[in-house]
């Protein structure tokens, strides 16, 4: 029991924060940020040690209250869960960074940071937790604090994307609430590793195949697989930047694509035709968001487009089914994280500056601005897949391991929207950094240090993880941290196994 | 097991293309000096032609083919740095358009990464022998060969190449689409044809006529082209043409003509493009129409061109005749299967090679020779040539163009091209001795010129103005540019269909991509209508889809 | 099994309010619906024939009794739900602020 109490700390912490920001925060003017920067490294840290406790012990469990799962609610740290949380934190961390200077063009710093740790308790119960019902409690506050968070500026466009927003997900959680209640009517138990066990002995039936149906949908939504999609694009340009950049960067991959992962590798277990269908909406999502992408103007609205089409990437990934299908989709979902929200970042960074989003507008900004404009070329050409950048290792793994399924077609699409990710990317950047400045920008600042810092650090990942990728890749990739995640998936329903032996 | 080995290999043919490069990215760092000086930015600049270079030579070393294609993507982002230089309008685009051909290719290449391993398992280049048996096979070898193809500036990829040459600065479109990316594509055809794939005869047949289209219709668009280098750039894909036809032969001659017209080509394709860059520098533009009468003031760059010039159409004794040559040979030498095609291949070859010649007829006579337009009877302290820093390059690869020339078989052959291809001798259809050759030329252009000294005491014959076997029909400067030639092919109703197409960039492959993309954008834009029960509507709809395929 | 249905038929309702009305107040109101509907399912999973409260005492031993679970969880739920449904009130207020009208038909400035 001492190992795993390390494990409830990833809910309570921020919990606390965002308690003590909201009941402090409000009358010391700093204290928002000190607290914020504070709660935010403990968790990146010990998100860390989680790695390690990991690497040393092997899956670790805790029961919650002492109640012993599957009676009581248990959290378990697995290889998966392990690696979500250094994505998610390490990139809250980052993003609190940004929020110090960015956010003070908004009142009321306090309510930001209490909805944002409300939010990041949220993700992390999501991800550590081994309880259905629980999973789905985590994940209606993260979305809750989200809804909120991308109303924050309260005009009008903000309002319009956090309804649609807000609507659309509720529905996709009707969903899932009504597939939990399928399954606990079936199964009449709420631990997933217990649940998977019963699954596994009972095989697939029509009950099964229709609640897994009711998951897509509902964590789909949530992942914003197309054509659950169309509320993206309208909510994350419309958040604050940092709340952009941590909606795309991790709250969708966190509820949705971790979620499908958890769910139908280790409690349903996986089967062709689910496979096919995961791999068959990826790349749909894929396509159609690269495309849409391409026609847009708005900054923001293009990078969200794209989340949809590197969301795409993932799914496909994982849906292969294949060891190394997994280890890309996982790698691609934590270089995603990294260079959207840089990107994201960036693009807060240019409208902190000018004032707009209009790719239109813009132009010339590299001369204004040389630390926004070369993270932002970073970030640009690691999405697009350019080596040496981190994104080309993901996407190669994903085409590899397509190619080897047998997926040739899939493969060749995945081809196509490079390209077109590509051709999306060179617009920002021409539109953007090069080209003649604007008279009306000659006065335009670069942005303060702790902006800068933030995109450094994000930009700096991009760029090592990247080389150790490559490193990785050309002198074997056996030991490798993504590795061990992505084997907690192709253990399938024998997880269960594995976690109830630890609970006893 | 020994990582150096498997990453890395220094055989023949990886030895002598990374001699040439360095030896090419220190003529350009020379001419650089000269060249761009005076400009913002220059630190970078030195620092990504030296990344340029170092990732070149990563290519060219490697034998693993992902770690080739790492150093290979690199390549095209720095090739976009690079033409960032450039100060004209339209080089954002023309940087952007070249990135995303380059980029995409590349990506091709990815998808044919991921079919060899998913055929032989490794991706160690020498361990790897495939057989053009299968689907999957020829799909991995067009995926792979179109990287090269878009690499090296051949057709359908080319389009990127005369933007680039016209907007990117002088010494960038130099070096890279006319030097390292001619090397490194034609290298890694090369390496693919002959070691990674075993070919068969339609896949040869394909190779040979991409090459033929390609000598031809790019030296068409050269034809009628009103810029300096943008002509140039398209000379740069006409040229590919041959490479390509000498590697799609399939026999030894035809390999060896391919890969020494590669090198051929480098030379004096820099050559060229650096002459001109000192024109540029001198006078601010690369209009044809304004340019003229450099001869006298630029003594030693009109001779250098003029050489790579004779050079690059073919004429003997200077380098591109030899390797032309051993290029037709191979194409000859496909005859013995018993097809006719062969005819063909050597007709599109050979009148590409005199259309060349016809075209750079013009261009000589537009910067060189003629008069000066109005625009640039400047004041004479302009009578200078250029800075030695930008001299010195340009006499080295001219010079190097006549050595390689009269002593093709002793130095660049025996040396570079047939250790790297195992060939130990070859043989040459006809007689063809460089060194006699070269002396019966001189005798030749001795005799002609006693000839020409008696003939002027002949009686004279009296016609209309005509000028490279045109009549010139307006002249109101009297003062003919150069551009006015084969204004007429532009007027011939097959050709001026085509023209007209192609200045419409219908065959621009980046443009059809585009219209198509656009064309999907615009249906799913209006389908994305803001209306929020649509969007839930979809969801449904999505859902009851899903529960039709699991639920069946 | 009437009573399923019944709950099927509520859920319908309410995904039908979603989807048809446009009035964003009757939207919310339909979301209501159909949440309460899914709550109700999830109620009537605990359902065993003849089962008696899942209250323990010590006058008689328990055989058969209704699975005390669900309740709970149902309870979290509604409570999720409110939070949901005060939030989205909240927003229909301020768009009604910034858009003057409540149809969402007309509130479509992003798109594309």
């Amino acid at each position: 029991m001492m190992k795993g109490s390390i494990i409830p700390l990833f809910v309570a912490i921020p919990l606390a924060g965002a308690f003590l920001t909201s009941f402090i925060g409000k009358k010391i003017e700093k204290l928002p940020d000190g607290l914020g920067l504070f709660t935010s490294f403990i968790l990146f840290v010990l998100s860390l040690s989680a790695v390690r406790l990991y690497n040393i012990h092997g899956i670790l469990t805790y029961s919650v209250g002492g109640w012993r799962p599957p009676v009581g609610i248990g959290m378990v740290l697995d290889g998966l869960t392990a690696f979500m949380l250094v994505t998610v934190n390490f990139v809250a961390f980052c993003i609190v960074i940004y929020s110090i200077n960015y956010m003070k063009k908004f009142t009321s710093k306090w309510k930001f940071y209490t909805l944002f740790f409300l939010m990041l308790a949220g993700m992390n119960g999501v991800i550590i937790t081994g309880d259905i019902f629980n999973l789905f409690v985590f994940l209606e506050i993260a979305s809750v604090a989200s809804y909120a968070l991308v109303a924050f500026g309260t005009e009008r466009h903000e309002l319009e994307a956090a309804f649609k927003y807000a609507v659309m997900g509720t529905v996709g959680s009707l969903f899932i609430l009504l597939g939990i209640a399928f399954l606990y009517g079936y199964t009449s138990t709420l631990n997933m590793a217990d649940m998977g066990n019963i699954l596994a002995t009972n095989g697939i039936n029509n009950i099964v195949l229709m609640v897994s149906v009711l998951f897509l949908m509902g964590f789909g939504l949530k992942a914003a697989l197309v054509p659950f999609h169309a509320w993206l694009p309208d909510a994350h340009p419309s958040a604050p930047a940092p709340i952009s950049a941590m909606l795309s960067g991790v709250l969708i991959k966190s509820l949705g694509i971790y979620a499908i992962c958890r769910i139908f590798y280790n409690v349903i277990g996986i089967n062709p035709v689910m496979s096919s269908m995961l791999m068959f909406l990826g790349t749909l999502s894929m396509v159609i968001g690269g495309l849409l992408a391409l026609r847009q103007w708005d900054l923001k609205r293009l990078l969200a487009y794209s989340s949809i089409s590197q969301v795409g990437y993932i799914i496909l990934g994982i849906g292969l089914g294949t060891p190394l299908g997994i280890l890309g989709g996982l790698f691609h979902l934590f270089n995603h994280s990294v260079f959207k929200s840089l990107l994201f970042l960036n693009s807060g960074a240019i409208e902190y500056s000018t004032g707009t989003r209009d790719l239109r507008e813009m132009g010339g900004l590299a001369q204004r601005m040389p630390v926004t404009s070369t993270t932002g070329f970073v970030g640009a050409m690691s999405i697009a897949g350019i080596p040496p950048f981190s994104g080309f290792w993901s996407k190669l793994i994903i085409i590899i391991a397509a190619v080897q399924a047998g997926r040739y077609g899939y493969a060749f699409l995945a081809v196509l929207v490079t390209i077109l990710t590509l051709a999306m990317y060179m617009k920002v950047i021409k539109y953007a950094f090069l080209g003649n400045l604007q008279e009306k920008w000659n006065k335009v600042k670069e942005i303060p240090f702790f902006m800068k810092l933030s995109m450094g650090i994000l930009a700096f990942v991009c760029l090592v993880v990247g080389l150790v990728a490559g490193m990785a890749f050309l002198t074997g990739m056996d030991q490798t941290f993504i590795h061990r995640a992505s084997e907690t998936l192709l253990e399938g329903t024998r997880y269960a196994g594995i976690v109830l032996k630890e609970i006893k | 097991m020994n990582l150096g080995n498997e990453l890395f290999k220094f055989d023949a043919l990886a030895n002598f293309v990374g001699i040439f490069i360095t030896l090419f990215s220190l003529l350009i760092v020379i001419y650089s000096f000269g060249f761009m000086r005076q400009r913002k930015g220059m630190f970078q600049y030195y620092i990504y032609i030296i990344l340029t270079l170092l990732a070149s030579l990563g290519v060219v070393f490697s034998n693993n083919l992902i770690l080739l294609i790492v150093f290979w993507g690199f390549l095209g982002l720095l090739l976009y740095l690079l033409i960032g230089f450039g100060q004209k309008e339209r080089t954002p685009s023309t940087a952007k358009k070249a990135f995303i051909i380059i980029g995409g290719t590349d990506a091709l290449m990815l998808l044919g990464l991921a079919f060899i391993w998913k055929i032989a398992g490794s991706l160690t280049m020498d361990k790897i022998s495939i057989a053009l048996n299968t689907k999957v096979a020829i799909w991995t070898y067009l995926c792979l060969a179109a990287g090269a193809f878009a690499k090296a500036g051949a057709m359908p990829f080319h389009t990127w190449v005369p933007d680039t040459a016209e907007d990117a600065p002088t010494p960038v479109t130099a070096f890279l689409p006319a030097s390292l990316d001619k090397l490194l594509g034609i290298y890694f055809l090369a390496r693919i044809t002959l070691d990674i794939f075993q070919m068969n005869g339609a896949m040869n047949t394909l190779l040979m006529g991409l090459g033929s289209f390609t000598i031809i219709a790019a030296v068409m668009m050269a034809l009628v082209q009103h810029d300096l280098k943008r002509l140039l750039g398209y000379h740069a894909v006409s040229q590919v043409g041959y490479m390509v036809l000498g590697i799609g032969t399939g026999n030894p001659i035809g390999i060896a003509g391919g890969l020494f017209h590669m090198l051929n080509n480098t030379i004096y394709k820099s050559c060229l493009f650096l002459g001109g860059g000192a024109v540029e520098k001198r006078t601010g533009t690369t209009d044809l129409d304004k340019l003229g009468g450099f001869a006298k003031i630029m003594p030693v760059t009109f001779v250098t061109f003029l050489i790579a010039s004779l050079a690059i159409s073919g004429v003997p004794p200077f380098n591109g005749f030899v390797s032309k040559w051993m290029v037709y040979q191979g194409i000859i030498d496909t005859s013995k299967d018993g097809s006719y095609l062969w005819i063909l291949w050597l007709v599109a070859a050979m009148f590409g090679s005199a259309l060349t010649l016809a075209s750079f007829m013009k261009l000589v006579h537009a910067v060189f020779l003629g008069q000066r337009s109005k625009e640039q009877k400047a004041p004479s302290d302009n009578r200078k040539e250029t800075s030695s820093s930008m001299l010195i390059p340009t006499v080295t690869l001219a010079s190097l163009c006549v050595i390689f020339g009269v002593f093709a078989y002793q130095i660049p052959l025996k040396l570079f091209i047939f250790p790297s291809l195992k060939m130990t001798d070859t043989v040459f259809y006809g007689i063809w001795s460089p060194g006699l050759a070269t002396g019966l030329i001189i005798v030749g252009i001795v005799v002609g010129i006693i000839i020409y000294l008696l003939g002027t005491v002949a009686k004279t014959r009296e016609t209309e103005i005509f000028v490279g076997g045109e009549i010139v029909k307006e002249h109101p400067e009297m003062r003919l540019s150069g551009t006015e030639f084969y204004n007429t092919i532009k007027e011939m109703g097959f050709l001026r269909t085509i023209y007209r197409l192609a200045e419409k960039k219908v065959f621009d492959i980046y443009d059809i991509g585009k219209t198509i993309t656009s064309g999907f954008n615009k249906v799913l834009g209006t389908l994305h209508n803001g209306v929020l029960p649509t969007y839930l509507a979809w969801c449904l709809l999505g859902m009851i889809i899903l529960f039709f395929i699991l639920l069946r | 099994m009437i009573i399923y249905l019944l709950c099927l038929v509520l859920f319908c309702c309410g995904i039908y309010c979603i989807l048809r009305k446009r009035n964003i107040i009757k939207i919310i109101v339909g979301i209501i619906i159909s949440e309460y509907a899914v709550n109700l399912f999830f109620i009537l999973t605990a359902y065993r024939v003849g089962g008696r409260a899942p209250i323990f005492s010590s006058e008689a031993e328990i055989l058969n009794m209704v699975d005390p679970l669900p309740h709970a969880l149902v309870l979290t739920s509604i409570v999720i739900g409110l939070a949901t449904t005060a939030l989205l009130v909240a927003i229909a207020m301020r768009i009604y602020e910034k858009y003057g009208t409540f149809d969402i038909t007309k509130i479509r400035e992003l798109k594309g």
